[in-house]
This record gives structure tokens, sequence and C-alpha cells, in this order.
């Protein structure tokens, strides 16, 4: 059988590039949905523990769902004051389903298991050594992000339940809600232990 | 072969101002009315939820493909989208009015120019638009904030961190109230009411913000009129021997081996301050050899719009980004000097913001952050709040401020595209760094009274709002168009909205295109046979 790369490699040498692009995005698709648990191992590694192993699994979930719909060479919202109009660049998906093997192969390299089978300071550690180097500061969009841990932040951190976390408030940013309510302080969140 | 469609009044662009046009003459006449778009349908409501979750999740463009390929012009195009409803399908709904002093810059202030026509002879215009669109508005301090009328609807309420910035602009010295905006605080004509998607800009998915495609999906539903898409004006063409417009050529996008004409016994140009101009210019012909409507010279002239200083304050107080984050605070406290005083003009608006206040990677040591303390960091950076405080500033336009045809890029069709170049007037050239470093001490003295620091200020270079290059007035010498948008050379054209305005105020200027439009389209239906 075919490895995911050998398929990637004998594509390369037949088609077009437009159709080889549309198939790795479709291979890598295929890739994260049928291994889901190395990006739920990951998002239970980066995200803030108070979401929980169902929280961060729902998010690593909606992270894929953002990946799998992707689309290239979709026209951007134009910008104002420039004809000049732009799309989205090649899919990112492949290049994380990279990651997610390389995080994999260091598991295995370094520890002798896998990568979802580490604690979570160990896959942290794994994160931060595949990190080394790089520029980090500002949260990049996700589509910038140049490493799959990081597109997952990204993806969560812009979330209205990231906000919403974070000011302990039910704001919803972007969620529609009623007019009249926006003149009220937000209301705390009730964590379940306190339902 | 050619195809000709006959009309008694044929508006060429459907956007914010034709629509004005055409709802008032369907309202008040039985003129065959002939709209021609050069741009596709737009989405329609239904689809705009779906259309919006793809632009909060990829940053994709809300409206398809809203656009005309090969058309990147040289200079600063306000926006690249065509479509039916124009760039006010994704415009931000902010609608305050212009101030008295905006119509008398020359007698008040000794620069610039004054307008035909006054505040006061343009506010039924204003009502009318305001009551066509719906606005939900705050009446401001009537001294500042003058108008004849209650605005059609209640102001939007403030969010609880508006109310908290109010009090804050208030301590500096500074009143303001809810920004007046095309967005219903009610249901209104069929529409919903706002629910803070907060993506009025570029995208209302609920329609409870006003764009141009309501007003077209009721004139078209009671055939009321006829709106062409894909079809691209090309020339206006004199009558033999005659001053008057005769017809125009078209090219039917779908079909361009086959020119469609459009014959009416009144045109009217109301395709925004590039596409108006830019037509006009096309139609160069015997009898009007620099362009229709142009014997002054002065078509694509004084192109005109407003500058911004922009500054964020950080503020000791406990704020909540996202509660609606388009909404904001204004005043026009400084829009209004005293006459003589130094021209130095601007409006003030307040948002709530998270500058600063964002998640982020790496702590102040660069070192990286993951898991917990990413949340950790969050939540101390955001126990203090921050507003983002922007200022328009007038900005006096140069003779010089122009749109040319481009000889080195055409469309499709063999048409030069326009060129754009802004140029400020020697006055505002003088006032230029006065004005900007005026704005940035207030911001300053705004954080000291709120015990807050000023984080940081920018200009922006681009002119909002863009304007002009068919600007009205009395001496047909010195403008292009009378102060009904009446073409001085010709007495069936009109060009309505945008292109007609002689400067751009320091304020938000669609509501006062819209305004100037519904001001041509009661002159226009004088001429046509009354709605039994």
């Amino acid at each position: 059988m075919l490895s995911r790369r050998s398929f990637l490699s004998s594509l390369a040498a037949a088609l077009p590039l437009a159709v080889l692009v549309r198939r790795a995005h479709a291979a890598a698709v295929i890739h994260l949905e049928s291994d889901p648990a190395t990006l739920d191992a990951l998002a239970a590694a980066v995200l803030p523990s108070e979401l929980g192993r169902a929280g961060t699994t729902r998010v690593a979930r909606e992270f894929r769902d953002w990946g799998t719909k992707y689309r290239e060479d979709a026209e951007l919202v134009h910008g104002y004051g420039t004809s000049r109009l732009r799309a989205t660049g090649p899919t990112p998906l492949t290049r994380w389903t990279t990651q997610l093997d390389e995080l994999e192969a260091q598991a295995q390299s370094k520890h002798q298991q896998r990568f979802r089978d580490l604690g979570v300071e160990q896959r942290a550690d794994l994160v931060r050594a595949a990190l080394a180097g790089q520029r980090l500061d500002r949260m990049p969009s996700v589509v910038d992000a140049n490493h799959v841990a990081v597109a997952l932040l990204a993806h969560f951190y812009d979330s209205p339940t990231a906000t919403d976390l974070c000011y302990n408030a039910h704001i919803g940013k972007q969620t529609c809600r009623p007019l009249s309510a926006q003149a009220r302080k937000p209301l705390p969140m009730i964590k379940l232990s306190e339902r | 072969m050619r195809r000709a469609i006959e009309s008694d009044v044929c508006i060429i662009g459907s956007g914010i101002t034709a629509a004005m046009v055409a709802d008032r003459l369907a309202r008040t006449t039985s003129a065959r009315i002939v709209v021609v778009e050069a741009g596709d349908e737009t989405v329609p409501l239904a689809q705009r939820a779906a259309m919006r979750e793809r632009f909060l999740r990829y940053g994709e463009n809300p409206w398809g493909r809203d656009h005309l390929e090969g058309y990147e012009v040289e200079g600063p195009l306000q926006s690249r989208s065509m479509q039916v409803g124009g760039l006010a399908m994704h415009w931000g709904g902010v609608t305050p009015r212009f101030s008295p002093e905006d119509f008398k810059h020359r007698s008040m202030f000794g620069v610039g120019s004054d307008w035909p026509i006054s505040y006061e002879e343009l506010d039924p215009f204003y009502q009318e638009a305001e009551e066509l669109m719906g606005v939900a508005g705050e009446q401001g301090p009537r001294e500042l904030d003058p108008r004849a009328k209650p605005f059609p609807m209640p102001a939007l309420p403030l969010t609880y961190n508006l109310e908290l910035l109010k009090a804050w602009a208030s301590s500096a010295g500074i009143a303001m109230w809810s920004q007046p905006s095309a967005k219903n605080s009610v249901a209104y004509r069929g529409r919903a009411q706002c629910c803070r998607n907060d993506t009025c800009s570029p995208i209302c998915p609920v329609g409870a913000k006003y764009s141009p495609d309501f007003t077209w999906s009721e004139l078209r539903r009671a055939n009321k009129i006829r709106l062409i898409p894909r079809t691209l004006v090309r020339k206006l063409v004199l009558g033999p021997s005659s001053t008057t417009i005769s017809h125009a050529i078209a090219v039917d996008r779908d079909h361009p081996e086959q020119p469609v004409e459009f014959h009416a016994k009144t045109f009217v140009v109301a395709a925004g301050y590039t596409w108006s101009s830019h037509l006009l210019l096309l139609s160069a012909q015997s009898g009007a050899p620099n362009g229709v409507a142009n014997a002054s010279g002065l078509v694509g002239k004084y192109l005109t719009g407003h500058r911004n200083v922009q500054g964020f304050v950080e503020l000791p107080l406990r704020l909540y980004p996202g509660m609606n984050e388009q909404h904001s605070l204004v005043t026009k406290q400084f829009m209004r000097p005293k006459s003589g005083a130094p021209f130095i003009r601007h409006d003030l608006r307040v948002w709530e913001s998270s500058t600063g206040r964002a998640p982020r990677l790496a702590d102040d040591s660069g070192a990286l952050m993951l898991g917990d303390t990413i949340l950790a960091d969050w939540r101390a950076r955001a126990k203090t709040g921050a507003a983002r405080v922007r200022a328009y500033y007038d900005v006096v336009p140069d003779r010089a401020s122009e749109l040319t045809l481009d000889a080195t890029r055409k469309n499709e069709w063999g048409d030069p595209l326009p060129k754009l170049a802004f140029r400020d007037a020697p006055e505002s050239v003088a006032l230029r760094a006065q004005t900007e470093d005026s704005i940035r001490a207030l911001f300053a003295n705004m954080a000291k009274a709120g015990d807050g620091k000023l984080l940081r200020t920018s200009v922006d270079n681009f002119q909002d709002h863009p304007a002009g290059g068919c600007r009205m007035g009395n001496d047909a010498a010195a403008s292009v168009v009378d102060s009904w948008g009446r073409a001085h050379d010709h007495e069936n054209l009109f060009v309505v909205g945008a292109p007609t305005s002689v400067s751009g105020s320091c304020a938000n200027a669609t509501l006062t295109f819209c305004a100037l439009s519904l001001r041509s389209a009661h002159e226009i239906e004088k001429g046509l046979p009354r709605r039994p």
C-alpha cells in the first residue's frame, strides 16, 4: 500500500498543478478525518485546560472543519482605497498534516510512544521544540500560521468562546443577540461545577 | 444588430444614489424608468448568512466576484466592487449629516468654495433620505446638531462599553452621542431589527442595515422600474446638432457582439465619484470634444474627501470588547468653529477597542506561551480597557485633484480606464500639520482626563468617502452641474450624488450624497408625468 507521501509524489509526476493541489487538499482532509487523535492530543496540550477534554476535542473538530472547507483562490474581501484584488492562497492543510506527522515522528523518536499517549507536558515540549527559532509574538490569522499548533491556537482565540472565557462574561461577539441587551453589562459565565 | 431600449428616464448605475432617485421618481411619477448596471446581480438576502460565515472564517469576499475584470486603475479607487446596489452593499451604514458650515467654507473661513445650496435647503432631503433608508439616531445638542424633524427611528442603544466611554469623553469636556446609522433599531419597512452581528461592513446577514438592493427589490416587484445588470454604458451621445443627450451606448457583457442603445428623455448619471466623471470624459465627440458636460473643463476635477487621524487610548475601565464594535459615539463639537476662526474642523468618534488586549503567543520577554499561560496573560492584559478615537478632518480640494483618462490602461472593450490623483489645495497643505497636531493634542487631553494613556496615533492618507469630479455651482464656467445636478451644458442630463459635491466635509458622506440625489430627483420629476 502506498504511503501518503508516496501517493503525493506519484501524483506530482502525472498531473497538472491545479489538479494536484486539489487532490493534495483532499488527501490531507482524509488524513485528518481518518486519524483525529493526534490533532485532539495536540489541542489538549496547547489549549487552556479550563476547556476540559471535551472542550479541546470540540475545538479540534471545529479546526478540522475549518481546514476541510478551505477554498483556494477564493476572492478575499476588497480593500478600500485600492483596485487590487486578492485571493486565498494554497491550502494550509497539507502543511498541517505534514507537521502532525512530524510531531508523531518526534514522539516515537524521543519517547517511543505515540503522540496521543504522551503526557500533556511532554506533548507541549514537543510543540515548543517544533516552534523553536520561529519568531512568534502576536496571534496570527489561522491561514498565516506557520505551524499547525499555532493555527489551532489562532483558530480558538479568534472565537467568541475564547473571548467569553477571557472576560468570564457572555459577550457572544459576532453572534446574533438582542439589541436591547447591549446596554447592560454582560452576564458572568457560570462554571458547570457552580450550576 | 443594435438593440434599442426606450424609457423616459435612464439611470446609469444602481448604487445608493441611483436607488434614491429611482424610488422618488417611481413614487411620484408614472415615468418609464430603466436602470443600467455594469456589475452582476447581488447576493440575495437569504444567502448572506452563509456568505458572512465564510467571510468570518476565511476573509472571503461575501459578495462573490463583484467586479469587472481588468479594472486595475492607477490611484486610490475607493473600492473595486461593482454590482447591483454598488458600494453601499458593503457600507458601514453610518449616516451623520454634514453641518451648516460645510456649505459656506469661503464665506465663513476664506478657504475653498461655497456650495450653491445651504444646509437649511438640504434639510428636508436629508429627512427624506433618512426615512427612505431608515436611520436610527439620537438628537445631539441642538446647537451642534440642527435638524427640523426627529429621526425616523429611535437611536441604537449605546453598549455598556460606550456608556462608560461616553462618561469618559464627558470628563474631557466632550458631549458625545449615539452615531446615527442606517440600521434598524426596530423593525422597519419589512426589514429586521439589528441583532448585533457586528459585521455591518462588509455584510449584514439579516437585512437590518439598509442597502440599495432592498429598494430595487421593492421597485422590481411592483414593476415600477426595469433594472438591467451586466451592461456597461460606454458613451453618452448627443443628438444631431443638439445639446441634448440622445442615447447611451452600452455593451451587454453576455452578448458583447450586440451593442445596446438606451434612448431616454432624461439621463441620470448615478455612478459615483469615479465612474460618473469617467463616463462623461469617455463621451467626447463632435459637439463635446472634451467630453460631455465638460465645456468648463472641470469634469474629473476637484476630487474631494477627508483624511483622518486615529489613536488608541488605554483606560482604567473594565470594558468588554465584542459587544458591538461597529457602533460608536460621535460628536460635532469640533465641526463647528466660529466664522473667521482658523479652518481646523474635524468630527470625533469613539469606539470600544481590543488594541493591546488581544491574545498573544509570546510574553514580554519573548518566551513562547502555550496552554493556560496564554489565557492567563490575556486575562491580565484585559483588566483595563482601550478606546479607538478617530477624527476625519476637512481637506480643501485642489483643481488638480483629478480623474483623467489613462491612455496606458484600457478595459476589454478598448476604453481607457480612469486614473485618480487626490491633491490638497494650497490652504489645506498649509494647515495640514497644525490640524493633525491639534487632533493628536485632543486625543492626549482625552487620555489624561480619563487617567489613561495615548498608546499611538496614525494618519491615513487615503481620502475617505471620496466625491467630486462634477462639482455643482451657479457659474457654468466654474462648475459642471447646477445645484440640482443638471449639467450646465445639457438640459436633459443630470449627475447625482457624490460627484456633485463641492467639498467632502469631515464626516461620513453617504447620507449627504443621498440627500443631494433626492433633491435632484425633485427637479427631474418636474418634467415627468405625475403619478395619478
